[in-house]
């Protein structure tokens, strides 16, 4: 643990760009990277600005070149439904389409740019989760997409407006609440090549990332304490990091935290390498419950591990082998500061690129940084404590004060107890004697009850203050040890916060036989296609057996691979065994109920003879 | 007095006497299902006189030896994983899992075709789960005392 004494501090009077210069990342990126974060100026007066209406007309409202900051913050009445969206690549023929695409490919022959995926993502799911992503694929049909060509348009354009302005623009803004110093380094990319370059989830036009600072103040200068990076599936305390946990967070130059970007989604991890990130199904609410009865069953009655197939398992590349930028690297960022005053900001609330009319948003460009995509303002620019989880969490030399405050008012609690409870206690005794008096006098019985009702009300009321007495021992023993604790200068486990740890994928562990494991994942797909296709084909008498046996006999040859074959074939056992007894009960249930009643009537014999002859 | 010494062998649950005698409850219905096509072909009378196929197809005649050796298969299997399973083997632990897994799917598929053999579902669904029983798979090493679960 590094004593706070060697962290990096900035005086409180430093101005918030000198704050921001002192603790602004170093983002690695993955080798194959096409887009870097630019600024929006430039982007936008590459733009189109177009309104969607709810009746499904889009209605062009600035034509590209035409596009300016003042127009784009123009305000313009809209009906109820509508989204105001800019778009970067306009339609495009089919002829233009494969002119973009093969230009896309001369440029990164140029650039020397390519991206090896290495272990693939369909290898690390198992064979459900990949027909699953087979159906995902599929639903791209169904819901509006980002065409490859409009991400070839896109990697072309971005790379002719990087030749005109050679920088990497990143936004800051510094905020203070509840006594910390909030720095946000916000990064806008003009688009997310996720799916067309890295076999991720979604594409969209443009995308902003962002990583925060928390810096609290002490004897007049300002420390770093936790950083945070907007990430996939983690929210809260999971998305931050203490200073000092330097096996999470790695440090450039003494104060720039190190973000290693995941190619394409440009999602922000701590750590290098291949992350998987998980795509949940959208299923209907009786089905999710049904779900959650069968884990409750598969993992508490059976003992079993909890098996969530309804993913698609999809890898983020953060390696951090390719460009990288920030203090100290060949190329740095030119920084520019915004906040609520800022035009484009603050007044613009539709999407930064086009809206793709994905009904489950993920092909939809995102709003600005205030912004959610249906204009709502976005929880980590109102609200960056909360981002974080540290809404909970004072400030250092606060948390010294707030142990002290808090042990100081137990203890005075504990002092009020101690002389409350004898005088309790004294009364309940004398309202029992009082009690004990009216026993025998039944012309008394009226206030004999009344008395029994206040003597029931004061007991319960002395046994609760002997209870808060016992619970204040505890809770003023663990805020002293804290408190002592914390004047030594000793800190908490550094991690202690995160419930959900994000770890990059150890792929040598994934898999037994890691080149036939791959085939057999990049093919089995397509086999299983084949066996369903002949089944239909040659036995259609036995379709419905066949194709179960064909999908039992698919995932024991996967489990095989992946070195599972003892699980798997206990956990497939198990489910033909529940199988079976439904059918069992549905049958026999009369029988079932009977059987049932005589052992239970034997066994209670049993133990009623043994009692009585002792 | 001297101390009784505890002896080195391990306990044996009692699931796991459960699930040998389901077993061999499965090996004498298994031993009927290989014979009882034979016998009702006259095999065993007059020996194989007809053609297995016809075509591509079996023939009722080729059906049934088709059956009868694959029940022949698992009545034989199962008498070897008895054996490994009495004397609290891994393999065996794995052998029986494979193949009570394998005997309910051709029950399922049996009993979907309308040719249910319930005696075998049952003594199937006993052994399967009587095999998950946590002390079961201690006692063979299938499950470790610090594994959350299988």
């Amino acid at each position: 643990m590094i004593p706070v004494s060697d962290r990096p501090t900035v005086p409180v009077t430093a101005s918030d760009l000198e704050l921001l210069r002192q603790f602004e990342p170093v983002v690695a990126y993955t080798k194959g990277e096409q887009f870097f974060p630019t600024d929006v100026e430039h982007y936008v007066s590459e733009c189109s600005l177009w309104e969607h209406h709810p009746d499904g007309r889009d209605e062009l409202l600035v034509r590209q070149g035409e596009l300016t900051m003042e127009k784009l913050v123009e305000s313009r009445p809209a009906d109820f439904g509508s989204v105001r969206y800019l778009r970067f690549i306009e339609t495009l023929s089919l002829a233009e389409s494969a002119q973009v695409l093969a230009d896309q490919l001369l440029l990164r022959r140029k650039l020397g740019n390519y991206f090896h995926t290495g272990i693939g993502r369909l290898a690390r799911g198992g064979i459900l989760p990949r027909l699953l992503d087979g159906l995902f694929s599929l639903s791209f049909l169904l819901r509006g997409k980002v065409s490859a060509a409009t991400a070839a348009a896109a990697e072309l354009d971005y790379n002719s407006m990087f030749t005109e302005d050679r920088q990497y623009t990143c936004y800051g803004r510094v905020t203070r609440q509840n006594g910390w110093t909030i720095l946000q380094y916000w990064f806008f990319f003009c688009f997310n090549s996720w799916r067309s370059g890295f076999h991720g989830v979604n594409d969209h036009e443009s995308d902003w990332e962002m990583a925060s600072v928390y810096l609290y103040e002490q004897e007049g200068q300002l420390i770093p304490e936790w950083t945070a990076y907007a990430s996939h599936d983690f929210k809260g305390d999971d998305l931050r990091r203490r200073w000092d946990d330097h096996q999470e967070l790695k440090i450039e130059e003494q104060s720039h935290p190190v973000i290693f970007a995941g190619a394409g989604s440009h999602a922000s991890y701590f750590r290098g390498g291949e992350y998987q990130a998980e795509v949940n199904l959208p299923l209907p609410g009786w089905f999710s419950g049904l779900i959650h009865t069968w884990n409750k069953v598969w993992t508490e009655t059976l003992g079993q591990p909890a098996i969530n197939s309804f993913h698609i398992p999809f890898v983020d590349f953060a390696r951090g082998n390719g460009l990288r930028i920030g203090p100290g690297q060949p190329q740095t960022w030119s920084p520019v500061l915004i906040d609520e005053s800022t035009p484009w900001a603050s007044q613009y609330r539709g999407l930064w690129g086009l809206f793709a009319r994905d009904p489950i948003s993920g092909e939809n460009a995102p709003a600005g940084p205030m912004y959610n995509r249906d204009g709502s303002p976005r929880g980590s620019w109102y609200d960056p404590l909360g981002f974080a989880g540290l809404d909970k969490v004072p400030p250092p030399p606060q948390m010294l004060q707030m142990l002290a405050d808090n042990c100081g008012k137990v203890s005075q609690r504990q002092e009020e107890l101690e002389e409350l409870i004898p005088k309790k206690a004294t009364e309940l005794q004398a309202k029992g004697a009082r009690l004990k008096g009216m026993e025998g006098n039944p012309h008394l019985a009226k206030q004999y009850a009344v008395l029994e009702k206040e003597i029931n009300t004061l007991s319960a009321e002395v046994r609760n203050l002997r209870r808060e007495v016992s619970e204040n021992i505890a809770l003023l023993q663990g805020l002293t040890r804290r408190l002592e604790r914390m004047k030594a200068g000793g800190q908490d486990d550094p991690r202690l916060h995160i419930r959900h740890l994000a770890e990059p994928d150890d792929p040598t562990q994934v898999l037994r036989f890691d080149r036939a494991a791959e085939t057999w994942a990049a093919i089995s797909l397509s086999l299983l296609m084949f066996a369903f296709a002949a089944l239909i084909f040659f036995t259609p008498r036995y379709i419905w057996a066949g194709l179960v046996i064909i999908l039992i006999l698919f995932v024991v040859a996967e489990s095989f691979l992946r070195g599972a074959f003892v699980h798997t074939v206990g956990r497939i056992t198990l489910i033909l065994a529940m199988i079976t007894l439904l059918i069992l009960l549905f049958h026999f249930w009369k029988w079932i109920i009977v059987a049932a009643l005589v052992a239970m009537g034997i066994s209670l014999m049993y133990h009623r003879l043994r009692e009585l002859t002792g | 007095m001297a101390k009784r010494k505890k002896s080195d062998k391990k306990k044996r649950p009692i699931a796991v006497t459960v699930i040998a005698v389901a077993i061999v409850v499965l090996f004498l219905i298994r031993l009927y299902q290989v014979f009882e096509p034979l016998i009702r072909n006259q095999v065993f009378k007059y020996g194989i006189t007809a053609p297995l196929f016809a075509g591509w197809k079996l023939t009722a005649l080729g059906s049934a030896l088709l059956s009868s050796s694959t029940y022949l298969v698992l009545s034989l299997a199962g008498i070897l994983v008895l054996i490994g399973f009495l004397r609290l083997r891994r393999w065996s632990w794995v052998l029986l899992m494979a193949w009570t897994g394998a005997s309910l799917v051709i029950s399922l598929v049996d009993y979907f075709y309308s040719r249910p053999n319930y005696a075998v579902m049952a003594s199937n669904v006993i052994i399967a789960f009587a095999l998950n029983i946590t002390d079961v798979q201690r006692i063979f090493g299938i499950r470790r005392d610090d594994d959350p679960g299988l």
